[in-house]
């Protein structure tokens, strides 16, 4: 009997590996390499500028980004950048879910203006940006952009305008999303909840942070992983809104610049590797939050 | 001290009349259930006087105060939901202190109303868990509890027993019973269960597609309903109901249809007088027919076939066919049939009610 059972155990799992295998080799080929190669290449002078084979030079890329502002500046606009856009996408965001989480004549037209920065393409959507906040030709908001870029550019140096359309054009994207998502996590919630609270307190205020806030707890965190992470990565928006003339650069940026246009493959993927732990960190911060209410057996 | 009266009281949503003048005195004290079919409007009343539904139109009244643009956090009602409505991320204490908490009470006044409570309930042990690691009874328990700590002038439970199983469920409902006895406090109760509504009430209350059918007692409600909805809506099994005409002959009234044809007791005979030659319907609850003996005459007795036995031990329900009609009855668990034998069967000539085939109502 036991022999039986144990081939058949051996069986199940060989099949288990069988039916893993090929989302191990994607992950294989699609992650764990490419991470892989950038680590290797982090620690070497790998750079199409350089003849013969890459030689290994250790720390020496992250001694030398740790040492200079070549790392500190775009990690701080980095910073600056994720803090200031999640804050805002987080308070907008659960304002648009609040706001569509409950019935009012013409919800379907205020659900899908909500939505619409996010269906809409951002390759587009940020060239449309652009051109408004630094119109091409002269139309009814070309004057008066005209001046605001100045008075910005003017007040903060220049590139500051660049910077703060980034910021601009990142919140109005990501309140979208997070609004759809804040609004899919208060549709989770059972009705009886937020009606108990009201009828215990006429104050909203109280009941928002007493009751909506800590039943809500794993949508937000999951909402400020994905706004910090999509900050911390961001370079394809920046580049675009701001035509490649980047003078306030976050790390996505700066990489990209350093390996792209400088030929800087080591540095370029030391500076891009930085993100990680930073990443982990808040990942391991937001997790214990993540954990959901569970639901009540009906 | 705390009445609940409700005057002209109506709810319309955009296309919905979902409550139809509604007009119901509830005294100090009583526990009064609203029952019916889903749709019938009675959570909606019953949400109006909490206050989480807008009133379109009319008037509630508790104590003595109009509430209808109080706000419900102002209108001294605590209620218990159907899926208990406990917060996930607190403990049983805490779901049991928040309304407190959120009226600011002192913390000393609320640790003594949790622990009365948690003792009246007897869940006192649960106080420091989450309301996930609890079976289903013990979370109506806290639900109640959190109820019971806000010493309110009205209790309001909208469907309070529906998440639990069969038995639990009467077990429960035992100890709201009890617990209402003690407490003293006014309550308003919701269930689409007759027998939930029957057991608990002091009075109950019929609804349907909005309307107040029947306002009364239990036994009131069961012994005289006053129209055919309400005869069929409560008892269980349900009514039977026959289509008959009201004859004339031999100096008396015979209700009369292919299969039987009985006499009209003379106590119904005089009301019945109008409907002579008109069909009407006749209502006999299973437990008021029985196997005839020699002694039933045949005013009141008729042949039938029997098509289904369903033994339930202290009882036989048999479902038989007089003529064309499918009638049911309650019978002694000693009577031995089976499937198409033959039967005949006696009803109680007092218990025999009539309703009007248009409007339906008692006659």
């Amino acid at each position: 009997m036991g022999s039986v059972k144990a081939v058949g155990r051996a069986r199940d799992i060989r099949l288990a590996y069988l039916l893993l295998a090929p989302a191990v080799l994607l992950l294989l080929t699609v992650l764990a390499y490419p991470v892989g190669w950038e680590v290797w290449t982090s620690l070497t002078d790998l750079s199409p500028l350089k003849d013969g084979a890459p030689e290994y030079v250790g720390f020496t890329n992250y001694r030398r980004l740790l040492a200079g502002a070549e790392f500190w500046r775009p990690a701080l606009v980095t910073v600056v950048y994720a803090v200031v856009t999640s804050g805002a996408k987080l308070a907008l965001g659960l304002g648009f879910a609040l706001l569509l989480a409950r019935s009012f004549r013409g919800r379907a037209l205020v659900f899908l203006a909500v939505f619409l920065p996010w269906a809409y393409p951002a390759g587009v959507s940020v060239i449309g940006w652009y051109w408004t906040l630094n119109p091409p030709t002269t139309t009814a908001y070309a004057p008066f952009m005209g001046h605001l870029k100045y008075a910005v550019d003017g007040t903060f140096g220049t590139g500051a305008w660049a910077f703060v359309s980034v910021i601009l054009f990142n919140i109005w994207r990501g309140s979208s999303f997070i609004g759809v998502l804040l609004l899919a996590g208060i549709n989770a919630v059972p009705p009886e909840l937020f009606e108990c609270a009201v009828l215990e307190s006429k104050s909203p205020w109280r009941r928002f942070w007493l009751v909506t806030v800590p039943l809500l707890k794993p949508f937000l965190a999951l909402a400020v992983f994905l706004s910090l992470t999509s900050a911390f990565a961001d370079l394809a928006n920046v580049w675009m809104l701001t035509a490649g003339r980047i003078v306030f650069p976050i790390i996505g940026t700066h990489a990209y610049f350093l390996a792209i246009k400088a030929g800087q493959y080591g540095p370029a993927s030391a500076l891009s590797l930085t993100l990680v732990p930073v990443l982990l960190g808040v990942l391991l911060v937001l997790f214990r939050l993540f954990d959901p209410p569970r639901r009540e057996a009906a | 001290m705390a009445q609940v009266m409700m005057k002209d009281l109506n709810k319309k949503y955009d296309e919905v009349h979902a409550v139809k003048d509604v007009n119901l005195h509830i005294r100090d004290k009583e526990f009064v259930v609203l029952v019916g079919p889903s749709g019938c409007g009675k959570s909606t009343t019953l949400r109006m006087v909490a206050g989480l539904e807008e009133i379109t139109a009319g008037e509630i009244t508790i104590g003595d105060r109009i509430v209808n643009d109080l706000p419900p956090k102002d209108r001294d009602i605590a209620m218990v939901f159907q899926n208990y409505a406990l917060y996930p991320h607190m403990t049983v204490y805490d779901n049991m202190a928040f309304g407190l908490k959120m009226r600011k009470f002192p913390k000393p006044e609320i640790a003594k109303r949790v622990q009365d409570a948690a003792e009246i309930l007897g869940i006192q042990e649960l106080l420091k868990r989450k309301p996930r690691q609890l079976s289903g009874g013990q979370r109506q328990r806290v639900a109640v509890g959190r109820a019971i700590v806000r010493h309110p002038q009205v209790f309001l439970f909208d469907e309070p027993l529906s998440n639990l199983d069969a038995k639990l469920r009467v077990q429960m409902r035992v100890e709201l019973k009890r617990l209402h006895e003690r407490l003293e406090t006014t309550a308003i109760y919701v269930t689409h269960d007759q027998v939930e509504a029957m057991t608990l009430g002091d009075r109950v209350v019929v609804m349907k597609d909005g309307w107040i059918q029947q306002v009364g007692e239990p036994l009131e409600l069961y012994g005289k309903p006053a129209n055919r909805f309400v005869a069929g809506f409560i008892g269980s099994p349900a009514m039977n109901f026959v289509e008959v005409t009201v004859a004339d002959a031999n100096g008396a009234l015979w209700a009369d249809t292919p299969g039987f044809r009985v006499k009209v007791p003379l106590a119904s005979a005089g009301r019945l007088g109008p409907y002579r030659g008109q069909r009407v319907t006749l209502g006999i609850r299973p437990e008021d027919l029985r196997v005839a003996t020699g002694s039933d005459g045949a005013d009141h007795s008729f042949d039938t076939v029997v098509e289904v036995v369903e033994p339930l031990g202290s009882e036989i329900l048999l479902d038989l066919k007089a003529g064309p009609n499918v009638i049911v009855a309650r019978v002694e668990p000693t009577v031995r049939v089976k499937h198409s034998d033959k039967m005949r069967l006696a009803l109680h000539p007092e218990r025999v009610h009539f309703f009007d085939n248009k409007t339906e109502l008692a006659i």
